[in-house]
């Protein structure tokens, strides 16, 4: 594409042609582009090589694994009966998608219109987010049809995964609200458009609501499980609080990193706008996720303190867990102090990065590493591996085809000239 | 398969012993082989070594409560089956009923259940019995030292004709 | 608080977390109980009695017309078999297996039947979001897998490990386990396949309540041939089969760590704050909305960024 635009070619970004006229829907899937010069592009880019690589050994096996079960393509752990499916594909990918509610919050709540530019990206990380979370669960689960159960068929209200599914389904439906306004500018039709603004606010709130209680509740499943999760990772009094507080600079972050590759890497679909508040807005994240990681760091040490669980520390897993805390907490969190200080935006890019990571290994750790501590460790299937990659190599190039398309990075023309 | 399962129940639950340990004391008459054969279903018949288990326990008491002209000798059962009365039973049987948690017994105790609830049934009388004595004196403990599987056992317990394809196996205790 | 009344609220609670616009049915609110059923049937499982027979696991085998085991079940090389060092377990094809154990000092080996212990508030139970499980008046724990969705939840939850999980079916994988013989036996009154084909008696099938003295009596009744424990009385708040021996549990591979309290009760405090959120959370977001913009225009794309930089 970059190459393309020395040429002087222009994406689709508006709601008319230059010329006045109207874009056709083709035309607006190949980004304004001719065929040729789409596919042209398509096949110079290096990264769909990697993508298409990993599509080709992927994509046959997540069909293997609907033709011959779950138990083909996994370990068939008893004692592990969640893996990486649900150890990654759940519990890591809902956190990092946090990023939807609290942008939205901060920018139809608070009034910060200063983070507008970068709010329909949290908005778009959100939602894909979980819409892959629900992917990896159907891959897991593998009876699609039964998904709807806890919802229109046999409810047990009693479980905190009854709330997990209803808030997910929920949330997804209230996402989809959200980042359908961009959808309606693109596609040309206003009255949509008009009619989710108005309800931004009531949509909004539901978000938090919905979100506080969904990513806590994340947490509160392993309270299920106090014998099996390792005490350091275990809290019966703040397991929710662990969840949700860390869920904050985890969403915050991923924005971070998804903006700073996208500015990289994407950066023709960016409009001026985007890339001048970026640096801006990148800082002010940060300052948020810092509160956040801080915030998190303490209340991870009172409930070690509150179960009086410091012994531990000076075992392997202790130290497994101050790994954890302090290279993927604490130091994130100085780095973060540091750069915002002096305002050195790449540092907190950094920072970003390493918070992700944090969250990863807190969320892997939990559900799957320190699970049956007491038993023993289980190495996922190979091909488990793989397909979890295959899904995320999905979950990137559809966000990537979102991106190019919807104006997300960009102001769609016909609106801001309004 | 439901057939078995039936007859299993038939033959473990009802439990009707029809020989008896005719035991006496030394002074007694008492029979050299008994053959106890009411359960056998999974497993045959077992023709037990009365005379050689006389000669080598110490005394009757090793294996049974009591004798016919004796009180008997078991603390809880003496408290009401009063230890003055001398039992003219000697059979396992005759006390230990096949099923002393029957559904019934469960839902409308008789009169005097209250004192029988832990009584061990009678398969587990004779187990409790013998294995757990051999287990101390190094008698033979595993099942089929005693008594052969039959047909039947062997289609219960996936063994011998019955054992899955794929186990290339080796039993015995 | 009693018991019923607390599990309507936490149920009350949840459900109405789990969306503004669900009505929580009746049926979901009535379905299953968190107290033991005052006459449910449990089973005493005393230790010091068993020999390894296996003639229980063929007997559950039969009864639940389970699939062709790997040996036969009188092969006892099952009892050397480890599986990521650890001793077998019930699976889905296998809903109770005896396991045996050297205990420090002991002449003999202890053996140990595992199968559900039928808890009288049971974690599978109070963790399933589509409520396949119920906790009979008879004392079992069972399921329907009809509504089972697969998401194990259950299988994390319990704390003995016991469900186990139709892998290998493609179309309809579901939970299975032990369910007491609920269909065949238990609701008629008979004792379960495998306490009814036990040799030497292990267990001890009657109400909870009256095999609790039971074993309350053999303890006292054989001075030195019980620890002074019976596992499963108090255990994630009691359970229906419950255990006496003569070696300490954990060398037994008991869990001797587990809670007293029912599992639920540690999710209580979470389920406890969502009608909280539910209720303060709009009126305090939009309340910080209205601050927020007050005096301010509502519309999109003002970019208002650089009076705003640093709050
Ligand atoms: S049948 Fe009885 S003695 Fe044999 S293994 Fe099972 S519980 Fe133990
Ligand atoms: S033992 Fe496990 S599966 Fe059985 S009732 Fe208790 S929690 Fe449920
Ligand atoms: S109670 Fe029934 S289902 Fe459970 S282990 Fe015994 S035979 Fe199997």
């Amino acid at each position: 594409m970059k190459k393309l635009a020395t040429y002087g070619i222009k994406p689709h970004d508006a709601a008319m042609k230059a010329d006045g006229k109207q874009w056709s829907l083709m035309e607006k899937l190949l980004l304004g582009l001719t065929l040729d010069q789409y596919i042209g592009q398509v096949i110079r880019n290096k990264f769909n090589w990697l993508l298409a690589f990993i599509f080709a050994i992927g994509i046959p096996v997540i069909i293997y694994r609907f033709i011959f079960s779950l138990g083909s393509v996994t370990h068939a752990s008893y004692d592990y009966p969640w893996g990486l499916f649900l150890g990654f594909g759940l519990f890591c990918m809902v956190p990092l998608s946090a990023s939807g509610f609290m942008l939205g919050t901060t920018v139809e709540i608070f009034g910060r219109h200063d983070f507008e530019p970068i709010e329909r990206l949290a908005l778009l990380n959100g939602l894909l987010g979980y819409f892959f979370a629900v992917v990896y669960l159907l891959v897991d689960l593998g009876q699609p049809w039964r998904l709807s159960y806890p919802m229109v068929y046999s409810f047990g209200p009693a479980a905190v995964l009854f709330l997990v599914g209803w808030h997910v389904a929920t949330y997804l439906s209230v996402q989809v609200a959200e980042v359908s306004t961009a959808f309606f500018e693109w596609i040309g039709f206003q009255r949509g458009y008009d009619f989710i603004r108005k309800g931004t606010v009531g949509l909004t709130v539901s978000g938090i609501i919905l979100s506080t209680l969904h990513q806590g509740a994340l947490g509160a499943l392993f309270l299920y499980a106090p014998g099996k999760v390792h005490p350091l990772w275990y809290s019966s009094a703040f397991q929710w609080l662990h969840f949700f507080t860390s869920s904050i600079p985890a969403g915050l972050s991923m924005v971070i990193c998804v903006s700073t590759i996208v500015v990289y890497t994407m950066k023709w679909r960016c409009d001026e706008r985007f890339i001048n508040s970026l640096d801006r807005i990148t800082i002010s994240l940060a300052k948020g996720a810092a509160m956040g990681l801080s915030t998190y760091l303490i209340i991870k040490l009172i409930a070690v303190a509150h179960d009086n669980e410091w012994a531990y520390l000076a075992t392997g897993w202790g130290q497994w867990w101050l790994l954890e805390i302090v290279g993927f907490v604490f130091i994130p969190l100085l780095i973060l102090s540091y750069a915002i200080r002096n305002k050195l935006v790449g540092l907190c890019r950094v920072g970003a990065f390493m918070t992700v990571a944090g969250i990863l290994l807190n969320r892997l750790n939990t559900a799957l590493i320190t699970f049956n501590w007491k038993l023993y460790q289980e190495i996922p299937h190979q091909w488990e591996i793989i397909i979890s990659i295959t899904i995320f190599a999905i979950y990137i190039a559809t966000y990537r085809f979102i991106l190019n398309r919807l104006p997300i990075l960009y102001q769609f023309k016909s609106q801001s000239d309004k | 398969m439901v057939n078995v399962g039936k007859r299993l129940i038939t033959g473990l639950g009802v439990l009707v012993l029809t020989s008896l340990f005719t035991v006496g004391c030394f002074a007694m008459d008492y029979p050299d082989e008994v053959e106890i054969d009411s359960l056998a279903n999974l497993y045959e018949a077992v023709v037990f070594d009365h005379a050689m288990h006389v000669d080598a326990t110490d005394s009757c008491a090793d294996c049974h409560h009591h004798t016919t002209g004796t009180p008997s000798s078991s603390e809880y059962c003496a408290k009401c089956h009063d230890g003055a009365v001398e039992m003219d039973v000697v059979s396992c049987q005759d006390c230990h009923s096949g099923d002393p948690v029957s559904a019934e017994n469960l839902h409308n105790p008789q009169p005097g259940y209250f004192y029988h609830n832990d009584k061990p049934n009678l398969k587990a009388a004779y187990h409790l019995n013998c294995v757990g004595c051999h287990q101390e004196v190094d008698g033979p403990t595993g099942c089929e030292d005693c008594h052969a599987k039959t047909e039947a056992g062997e289609k219960y317990y996936r063994s011998g004709e019955f054992a899955p394809e794929a186990a290339a196996h080796s039993s015995g205790h | 608080m009693s018991k019923i009344t607390r599990r309507k609220f936490l149920a009350g609670s949840a459900a109405g977390g789990a969306a503004m616009m669900l009505a929580p049915s009746k049926n979901a609110l009535a379905a299953g109980s968190f107290e033991g059923f005052p006459d449910g049937m449990g089973v005493l499982v005393d230790l010091t009695r068993c020999v390894g027979c296996r003639t229980c696991e063929a007997a559950c085998n039969t009864e639940q017309k389970l699939p062709e085991p790997a040996k036969p079940f009188d092969d006892y090389s099952v009892f050397d078999e480890l599986h990521h060092g650890q001793k077998r377990r019930p699976t889905d094809k296998a809903y109770t297996v005896v396991n045996r154990y050297e205990p420090e000092g002991a002449d003999e080996p202890l053996y140990r039947k595992i199968q559900c212990n039928h808890c009288n508030e049971p974690a599978c139970l109070t963790s399933c979001f589509v409520n396949a499980y119920t906790k009979t008046p008879e004392g079992a724990v069972i399921y329907n897998a009809k509504v089972c969705v697969g998401c194990r939840n259950c299988m994390i939850a319990c704390p003995f490990h016991i469900p186990g999980y139709t892998y290998n079916s493609v179309l309809n994988p579901v939970i299975k386990k032990c369910i007491f013989c609920y269909d065949t036996r238990l609701k008629e009154g008979k004792p379960p396949a495998c306490v009814e084909s036990c040799p030497q008696q292990v267990m001890t099938f009657g109400k909870r309540k009256d095999l609790m003295k039971i074993a309350n009596d053999r303890i006292k009744k054989n001075p030195g041939q019980y620890v002074n424990h019976i596992y499963g009385e108090k255990e994630v708040g009691g359970t229906g089969w419950f255990y006496i021996s003569n070696a300490p549990f954990e060398q037994a591979g008991f869990d001797i760590d587990l809670p007293k309290k029912p599992i639920i009760d540690n999710v209580k405090d979470f389920l406890a704050i969502v009608p909280m959120v539910l209720t303060i959370w709009p009126a305090l977001f939009t309340g910080f909305h209205l601050l927020a913009t007050k005096g301010k225009s509502h519309g999109h794309g003002d970019d208002h960024s650089a009076e705003q930089e640093d709050h």
